[in-house]
């Protein structure tokens, strides 16, 4: 895109130096070379404009100072471009500003979502003229891996803000961003952007329906492509009667024996145990995927079985507090506090650990399918609870009774409704998977 | 100014009335774009002077669901996104959910699969924390630092280059042993590397840990109890440094973690001085169990026969490894299919982050930035 | 007062063409304009120095791209600087904000006023020379202040507050260390402290005076450093923390004015540095006589860059190898050790002049 774009706007002679070529058509006829015009109506404006023209260029491309921004991975190839092994200091960029007012150039080094959309549209506006920016990543030029499915993702950063040069892969290598900053170098300096100073349009609303349009396009170029493959074949086959077809020799997968599992056994109180101390306070609990569960049919499921229990939700906050305080158990690290939801219903999913014996458990506790179901929060036990609960409440809409602070944890406040639902459905922003 | 750009603050969380003296409480933004939140983290910070008062961190700046996007890939794909999440330990994150599948699918592993994932993942840890080293420096204002990180990192980076195709982003280990053999130079090469490690390792505790500047600036600084950082949920070096003697490389074994003697550095106070030696011993813990994986090597099949399918039988598994950054679980339910029904990853960083704000209370802003270094962040790991 | 500038044979030249007080007036502009062309090609040429002394110590080439060398990438840098568009944030004191970045380069522009380059090429020479560096460098405080203040920015408030108060407080020790050289020359003005300095290098302050003189130089360059608001003590600006501190807002021009202020403020600083402790202009006597008569030969002014440069050196050297301070360390580095120091040193200094206990 970006790169192409400089590439068909470059001289047809190839690889000269640009600007050796360009002070050489400055000296040979003034105003020669095409995009730069005099000044209309200054007789023999054009070398002269064209001279401070080609000095302005010059400084803006050898000096270009980024922006010190970094979302996810790329930024960390983006960091590697500074350092010593690679070292874009050559190029004059070492001069990375925190700053926006004091930077000319935006790297997108990672995924754009749609929650940073409005930060990074500030963030454009608080450069002063001329600003460039470089999508560096698939996410950025697209969405990348994160283009289907996702429901926050910014389909690509050029959706937000107007990108200059692309540069593509999953993280791009540090060389293939020094080639993105030459290629910006080289449009700089042929004065693409002559009247740089007016900024270009920003969209402020990344959600849109492309699909349709770009599924028709898609379409139209696969029915030239095949019109012509058919014609290609056709020819083909006119000039080679003989032909009977390629013979596609594979190297064979290496072939692999079957390797039994090493099975360790769970640490601390084993599994049996466990459930007969709980059993003792809690008769109502049931184990997961095991009914009338009892010592001899825990005791079966081997020594890495990890005790799945379920209780209800009456029984819920006696239940954990009784496990973190027990002198026998001392469940008293929260591994993870999550949520299923299994279309019926919803299953609050806690996962602990003892520091000190080092046995885990799980517990589920099962929650009617509503708008916002109830149930006691842990962050009177767990101080790590607060967020684990904020999270399920913003992806399943479970309501934890007594948190301190029941916000999203995650997503705007304004986002329709909780993603990890099931019956979570928003065509405007997920884009699902053709096949 | 109750709320802030549209966010409502918590309870409580609102301007103190001017003092007696005419002076006020004030709020700064730090973040999502600030070199010291390491990615996009914002931190509201309420201020008296210099000193926090507290701190409120909001994150989903690069919340990318991958967990809704996990429900429609296979098993096998979902690998491919975790190395997305905490790309510092990205071989570590894949191997999380390898262990899963083979759980759910009794899938064995052969002895030269096992010791190809444990030198990786200590390699991957080393890299992780040289990266972190370098990114302590230059928070605390030790720029040099930052490029004397990278430049061993980027040693190891070029190995894993040779051996998976990428630098970062690796998506190497399968269900039953890892996607390729080892590069023939592999033995020779890290033995290469680990030689200049230990040379470099050296000189760092010369640059920073003996330093006046940074042990005034760590010792005492952001403190966190044991009870406290188990309350949290803190884990790897974080809650190592509180005292909390948790590893599940030594705990919780996998793969062959067992077999390897290596100690698990503890600290004391919980301070960032604690986290930061934490760190420095690990490498050195890493380097000895790269010596003797190297010694015991095996030769043979890196990998277990491959299933046609990878049909996960209906249930709940659990899976957890040692990160860079601590405790890193999967937690996948399949309802018989070739897709999660519902998988979980549990970042090491979104808990070690919640303490934040009892760790920074009455320090200053630079503290703030001491502690965010010392926590190790990786953004999108927290916001998945 | 004595205008050294205007005894130069191009004085007398200027004053055979033009009447006296055309001519006194001509060789005034003539001199501030030689001065002025000098810093900032110097300045210019300290900011390529930064940067690849900077690279080389952290493993890498630095500009390499443009010109030889990448000796133009300050050039680029400055046009582009140029000819950015200027910004007016929302809410900022227009008067505040776009007078602060013109006064700490006034400030170190005319530190220089005073500064003997040569034995002839002096600007003025004042009486009380010390006096008015003094005086003109806080100039460079206050437009810190007063562009933080009118940034109508947080992060740039925090950043003057602490440079006001580091600055004012490292002025202390650094003004007590100057004051010990004056006391030992007996004179305020630059130039007869140089000249007060004659002889062989032992006769250079920083060694004449027994201990005192190498510790006054020691404390000066911390405290400079601290003035110059350069790594390790570059708490305003704290990139990592408070983004850039009191420059957060600033752009284009405004924004150049203080970086360009910052690597004046530094030649100036190791100017003085180098006029106080290291025999400014003179050259170098080793007491072994062909050596002394070569090393004599060379010009006075580049025996003053030559000096200058090796504590500009020294303060890159200090920047990138220290971690930052904290803002409370740093005070109380300054209150609770340095000064103290200072002012025992300063003690230590009058009995040995008193005494007569100087190196002869």
């Amino acid at each position: 895109m970006g790169i192409e774009k400089a590439k068909s706007g470059a001289p047809a002679a190839g690889h000269h130096d640009p600007d050796a070529q360009y002070l050489a058509s400055l000296l040979g006829e003034a105003g020669a070379l095409g995009g730069l015009p005099p000044i209309p109506g200054v007789a023999g404006s054009g070398g002269l404009t064209n001279a401070v023209d080609w000095v302005v260029g010059w400084a803006r491309a050898n000096s270009l100072w980024p922006l010190v921004f970094g979302t996810s991975c790329c930024a960390i190839e983006m960091m590697a471009t500074g350092a010593s092994h690679n070292d874009w200091a050559r190029f004059g960029l070492e001069v990375a500003r925190a700053s926006p007012r004091q930077a000319d150039l935006i790297i997108l080094a990672g995924t754009i979502v749609e929650k940073m959309g409005s930060r990074l549209i500030t963030l454009y506006e608080q450069m002063p003229g001329p600003k460039y920016v470089i999508a560096m990543g698939a996410c950025t030029i697209s969405g990348g891996p994160f283009y289907y499915d996702s429901y926050s993702v910014v389909k690509g950063a050029d959706r937000l803000i107007p990108v200059d040069v692309y540069v593509p892969g999953c993280p791009p290598r540090p060389e293939a961003l020094l080639f993105g900053v030459m290629k910006l170098q080289e449009l700089i300096r042929k004065g693409a952007w002559r009247n740089s100073l007016t900024p270009r349009p920003i969209n402020h609303s990344p959600i849109k329906d492309e699909m349709s349009e770009t599924a028709r396009l898609w379409e139209e170029k696969e029915k030239l492509k095949q019109e012509g493959m058919k014609e290609a074949q056709e020819r083909f086959k006119a000039e080679n009667p003989d032909f009977k077809g390629v013979v596609i020799k594979r190297i064979a997968a290496p072939k692999f024996d079957e390797v039994a599992r090493t099975v360790r056994p769970a640490r601390g109180v084993p599994a049996a145990d466990m459930l007969a101390i709980l059993t003792e306070r809690f008769p109502a609990l049931t184990v997961q995927n095991v009914p009338e569960a009892n010592a001899e049919k825990i005791a079966a499921l081997g020594p890495e079985y990890v005790l799945d229990v379920a209780v209800g939700r009456e029984d819920y906050l006696p239940f954990i507090t009784f496990l973190k305080e027990d002198a026998r158990l001392r469940l008293d690290f929260l591994i993870e506090l999550t949520a299923v939801d299994w279309k019926d219903r919803f299953d609050v999913v806690v996962h602990l650990q003892s520091m000190e014996k080092g046995h885990k458990l799980f517990i589920r506790c099962a929650l009617p399918h509503d708008v916002h179901p109830e149930i006691p929060s842990l962050s009177e036990l767990y101080s790590g609870a607060n967020w684990h609960e904020r999270e399920a409440y913003d992806f399943f809409g479970i309501r934890f009774a007594g948190h301190p602070d029941l916000r999203r944890l995650f997503l705007d406040d304004d986002f329709p409704g909780h993603p990890l639902r099931k019956d979570f459905e928003d065509p405007s922003r997920v884009v699902k998977r053709p096949y | 100014m109750a709320t802030e750009q549209g966010y409502a603050l918590p309870p409580g969380f609102s301007l103190r009335e001017t003092r007696a003296d005419g002076s006020q409480e004030y709020f700064l933004n730090m973040g999502p774009q600030h070199p010291s939140t390491h990615g996009v983290l914002k931190l509201v910070v309420r201020l008296d002077g210099e000193t926090v008062i507290e701190v409120v961190p909001h994150l989903g700046f690069i919340h990318r669901a991958i967990e809704k996007m996990g429900e429609n890939e296979t098993f096998v794909q979902y690998i491919h996104l975790t190395d997305r999440m905490d790309y510092l330990s990205s071989h570590i994150n894949n191997l999380c959910v390898c262990l899963a599948i083979e759980k759910a699918m009794g899938i064995g592993v052969p002895e030269r699969g096992e010791y190809i994932r444990v030198m990786v993942s200590e390699l991957q840890r080393i890299q992780s924390h040289l990266l972190w080293w370098g990114a302590f420096g230059m928070d605390l204002g030790a720029v040099s630092a930052f490029l004397y990180g990278f430049k061993e990192r980027e040693k190891i980076t070029a190995l894993f280059e040779e051996l998976c195709g990428a630098r970062l982003t690796m998506n190497f280990f399968r269900p039953g042993g890892s996607n390729a053999d080892v590069p023939e130079n592999f033995l020779a090469r890290v033995k290469e590397i680990l030689e200049e490690l230990k040379f470099s390792l050296d000189e760092f505790e010369v640059l920073l840990t003996k330093n006046p500047i940074i042990r005034e600036r760590t010792l005492g600084v952001g403190a966190l109890s044991r009870e406290r950082a188990i309350n949290y949920g803190c884990s790897g070096p974080v809650g190592r440094a509180s005292g909390i003697d948790f590893d599940v490389r030594k705990h919780d074994p996998y793969s062959v973690y067992d077999r390897f003697q290596f100690d698990v550095p503890l600290g004391k106070n919980g301070d960032c001085y604690d986290r930061y030696m934490v760190r420095m011993q690990e490498m050195r813990e890493s380097i000895r169990i790269l010596a003797q994986a190297m010694a015991g090597f095996p030769e043979g099949q890196y990998r277990s026969k491959e299933k046609a399918s990878y049909k996960v039988p209906a249930g709940s598994y659990y899976a957890n490894v040692e990160t860079a950054r601590g405790l890193y679980a999967t937690y996948m339910v399949s309802d018989n299919s070739f897709k999660p029904y519902r998988i979980k990853s549990r970042s090491p960083n979104f808990s070690n982050l919640s303490a934040i704000n009892e760790m920074s209370r009455g320090g200053k802003i630079a503290d703030l930035v001491a502690i965010l270094s010392t926590l190790d962040l990786i953004i999108p790991d927290i916001d998945r | 007062m004595k205008a050294y500038a205007v005894n130069h044979p191009i004085g007398d030249i200027v004053r055979s063409l033009l009447p006296a007080p055309w001519a006194a007036i001509a060789n005034g502009a003539l001199a501030v304009a030689v001065i002025a062309g000098l810093v900032t090609v110097s300045a210019i040429f300290l900011i390529w120095l930064e940067r690849k002394v900077c690279a080389h110590f952290q493993a890498r080439l630095g500009p390499t791209r443009v010109g030889p060398f990448g000796l133009l990438q300050p050039i680029a840098d400055a046009i582009k600087l140029l000819m950015k568009e200027n910004l007016r944030p929302r809410g900022v004191d227009n008067l505040a904000y776009f007078m602060a970045p013109l006064l700490p380069i006034t400030g170190s522009f005319l530190v220089l006023a005073v500064m003997p380059f040569d034995h002839n090429l002096q600007v003025v020479d004042l009486q009380a020379g010390v006096v008015y560096v003094v005086a003109v460098s806080g100039l460079g405080i206050l437009g810190i202040l007063i562009g933080g203040w009118g940034s109508n920015n947080k992060y740039s408030l925090l950043g003057s507050m602490r440079s006001g108060a580091q600055l004012f407080s490292y002025e202390l020790s650094m003004v007590l260390c100057l004051l010990l050289i004056v006391m030992a020359s007996g004179s305020a003005s630059l130039r007869e402290i140089v000249l007060s300095q004659q002889g062989t290098v032992a006769d250079w302050w920083i060694f004449k005076l027994p201990v005192a003189g190498f510790l006054a130089f020691f404390l000066f360059m911390i405290s400079s450093t601290a003035e110059l608001n350069r790594g390790p003590l570059d708490l305003s600006e704290a990139e990592s923390e408070l983004t850039g501190g009191f420059h957060t807002e600033y752009t284009g021009i405004s924004f150049s004015m203080f970086f360009l202020a910052e690597f004046v403020n530094m030649f100036a600083s190791a100017g003085l540095g180098a006029t106080f402790f290291l025999g400014g202009f003179l050259a170098p006597q080793f007491g072994i006589g062909p050596v002394d008569y070569a090393l004599a030969a060379v010009p006075g002014v580049i025996w003053f860059f030559l000096k200058t440069y090796f504590l500009i050196f020294l303060y890159m050297w200090f920047r990138w190898t220290f971690p930052r301070l904290r803002i409370d360390h740093l005070l109380s580095l300054e209150w609770k050790f340095l000064l103290p120091v200072s002012m025992a040193n300063l003690l230590l200094a009058a009995t040995l002049v008193t005494f007569k206990l100087i190196i002869p």
